[in-house]
């Protein structure tokens, strides 16, 4: 190909769109709601709507409560404590190869029934990096390939501008489709440049062990599992000691969340987890909080669980604190409300660039292809469809579904437990997204925006009937999470609304045209 | 045409990945033998990859034929494996 670069760069842009814009947006939509993952389980898990808790629970209470329910010969236990934004204690342990998880009110400190849903954080959060194809990391390898292609795609979209600055300022909304959507595509990418880029590249700086699973070995000398045991352990700490097979008790974890305070100086644990529990070489592991830092400190501490004995302390080396604050970029676990809110914004800005640059990508080539009988636009219009529109109604229905499917039906029986039947309406509702979208063609959009439209208020109104937290009773009840997310849907729908009626004036000139 | 295009993705995409990660694993072990702590010296190579992947992507596409671009990453293929010796 003989071509200057900015020609091959336009020719890679738009390859790389076509190709990546759908996994892309989904990447960024799961992402953008990742921001609120815990409002969204509030939402979704209404026995956990619980008041935030005004002083700390003593750890040992929090042991005693749980203990029973950790059955004999379990490999460890794990509380992890109430946040502002995680009002519930998540309680799990290992049996063998499986684990169990339930929620516990900290006031009564009484176990809250199973709430039949991954929700936002075991659902919409794993589905930002993973995909949901656990099978030898597939999903996550392609969440990697779309990162790359989402940094390429940015570097490429710059460099192929020739007047950037005056773009940046142009927004014709009333023009044809075709411009206005480049308008908002230049609009959106620009404005939103640094968070783009960061936040792509700092999302694959998390997952370095997975992207470069083999980065340790030359300095390590070599591809074994020890090599690698031994880097992980120098980067992300570890500590291990084998059973003793005779009987052991467990001291004061308060005493040891003493000890933590001092070592941390004033730093608090998040969580605890015993391992080999009753055992005589049972340890207590705590982990620093970084509920008001940005980096996400590796800082840990194990102590004897018989005698309360400090044994092992780990912090992270400079690099990896680099690593962190990368990594703590992007998880956003820090308590800071506006910034959630801009994160949100910068997502929701991706979104944007990516559903436009469809649009523009269309709207420039239906007119020819249609003459050449080529099959190109049709293809790619039901993929981006179902990408883009297919996916938000994806979502809402997963929401429905939620607030539809009773709690209390013996699902087990049925040999599908609750939250797959939640999952397995929004996979079958995504699927049937694309099916529309290449059945319809561009009416699609339309439809799907009046879908969407409807759902979103149905969401709220069943969210309303089943639990009696319509808006005002959210706020009045202090449940801010379960009101920003009913406030969000019914944006939604007023927007997906609006979208709506003007594709349908626009389709109605083409007809008239 | 068709034939160019397909060496040429392969070629950016997945002989870029292949030459940026033996040059993170490499890098890694020349950061430590310079006295950096062993896992630094991992973390800070791994990190970078993917800025020095992006930059292979990016000329990769932009490069004038495939022979030249498969050529080139040989070429820095065999001076990293042979950097790599030299520090292991």
């Amino acid at each position: 190909m003989d071509r200057t670069f900015s020609k091959s760069m336009v020719w890679l842009h738009s390859w790389a769109g076509v190709i990546m814009g759908s996994v892309l947006f989904a990447i960024f939509w799961m992402g953008t709601l990742s921001v609120f993952d815990a409002e969204i389980d509030r939402w979704m898990m209404p026995q956990t709507r619980l008041p935030a808790a005004t002083q700390p629970v003593a750890l040992d209470n929090i042991a005693q409560a749980v203990l029973p329910s950790v059955p004999a010969g379990a490999s460890q236990w794990r509380v992890d404590l109430a946040t502002p934004r995680e009002p519930a204690l998540s309680f799990s342990y290992k049996l063998g190869k499986e684990s169990h998880a339930q929620q516990l009110d900290p006031a009564s400190m009484t176990f809250i029934p199973d709430q039949g849903t991954e929700a936002g954080s075991g659902f919409i959060f794993p589905f930002h990096y993973s995909l949901h194809l656990a099978w030898f990391d597939t999903g996550k390898w392609l969440v990697g390939l779309a990162a790359m292609a989402m940094l390429v795609l940015l570097v490429s979209g710059v460099v192929s501008h020739k007047k950037i600055i005056a773009q940046f300022f142009t927004f014709r909304p009333r023009k044809r489709l075709q411009r206005s959507a480049l308008d908002l595509h230049n609009l959106s990418g620009l404005a939103a440049l640094p968070f783009h880029f960061l936040i792509t590249l700092s999302g694959l700086v998390i997952f370095i062990t997975i992207y470069f699973p083999q980065a340790h070995e030359a300095a390590y000398g070599g591809g074994g599992e020890k090599a690698r045991s031994t880097f992980m352990a120098e980067a992300y700490g570890r500590y291990k000691r084998p059973k003793a097979n005779l009987p052991g008790t467990l001291a004061s974890i308060d005493a040891m969340a003493q000890v933590a305070e001092r070592e941390w100086h004033g730093g608090q644990p998040y969580f605890v987890r015993v391992w080999h529990p009753g055992d005589a070489n049972s340890y207590v592991e705590l982990r620093r909080s970084y509920a008001n830092d940005i980096t996400m400190n590796l800082d840990q501490l194990f102590f004897d669980a018989g005698t309360g004995a400090l044994l092992h302390r780990f912090q992270a080396s400079p690099v990896m604190s680099v690593q962190r604050f990368m990594s703590g970029l992007h998880f956003i676990r820090f308590n800071h409300w506006t910034l959630r809110w801009l994160y949100f914004l910068g997502g929701l800005s991706g979104c944007v660039l990516i559903a436009t640059g469809y649009l523009f990508w269309l709207e420039g080539r239906r007119a020819r292809h249609a003459k050449l009988g080529l099959a190109g636009v049709r293809v790619v219009e039901g993929l981006a469809i179902g990408s883009v529109t297919g996916i938000i109604l994806a979502t809402l229905a997963f929401f429905t579904a939620n607030r539809l499917l009773p709690l209390d039906l013996a699902w087990s029986q049925t040999g599908w437990p609750r939250a797959t039947v939640e999952m397995g309406v929004f996979y079958l509702v995504w699927s049937a997204t694309f099916i529309h979208g290449w059945l319809r063609a561009r009416h699609a959009w339309r439809d799907q925006c009046w879908l969407i439209a409807a759902l979103a208020p149905l969401a709220v109104t069943l969210n309303w009937i089943t639990t009696g937290d319509h808006p005002w009773h959210a706020m009045v009840a202090g449940h801010h999470g379960v009101l920003g997310m009913d406030l969000m849907l019914l944006l939604l729908a007023v927007l997906a609304a609006t979208a709506a009626r003007r594709l349908g004036n626009l389709e109605g000139k083409v007809v008239h045209a | 045409m068709i034939a160019s295009t397909t060496l040429r993705v392969l070629g950016a995409v997945g002989g870029g990945y292949a030459v940026t990660a033996l040059a993170v694993t490499t890098a890694g072990a020349v950061l430590a033998r310079l006295g950096m702590a062993r896992s630094d010296a991992v973390v800070t190579a791994a990190m970078l990859g993917f800025i020095v992947y992006l930059l292979l992507l990016l000329w990769g596409f932009a490069v004038r034929s495939p022979a030249r671009l498969w050529l080139t990453l040989a070429g820095s293929a065999a001076l990293l494996m042979a950097v790599r010796h030299l520090f292991t």
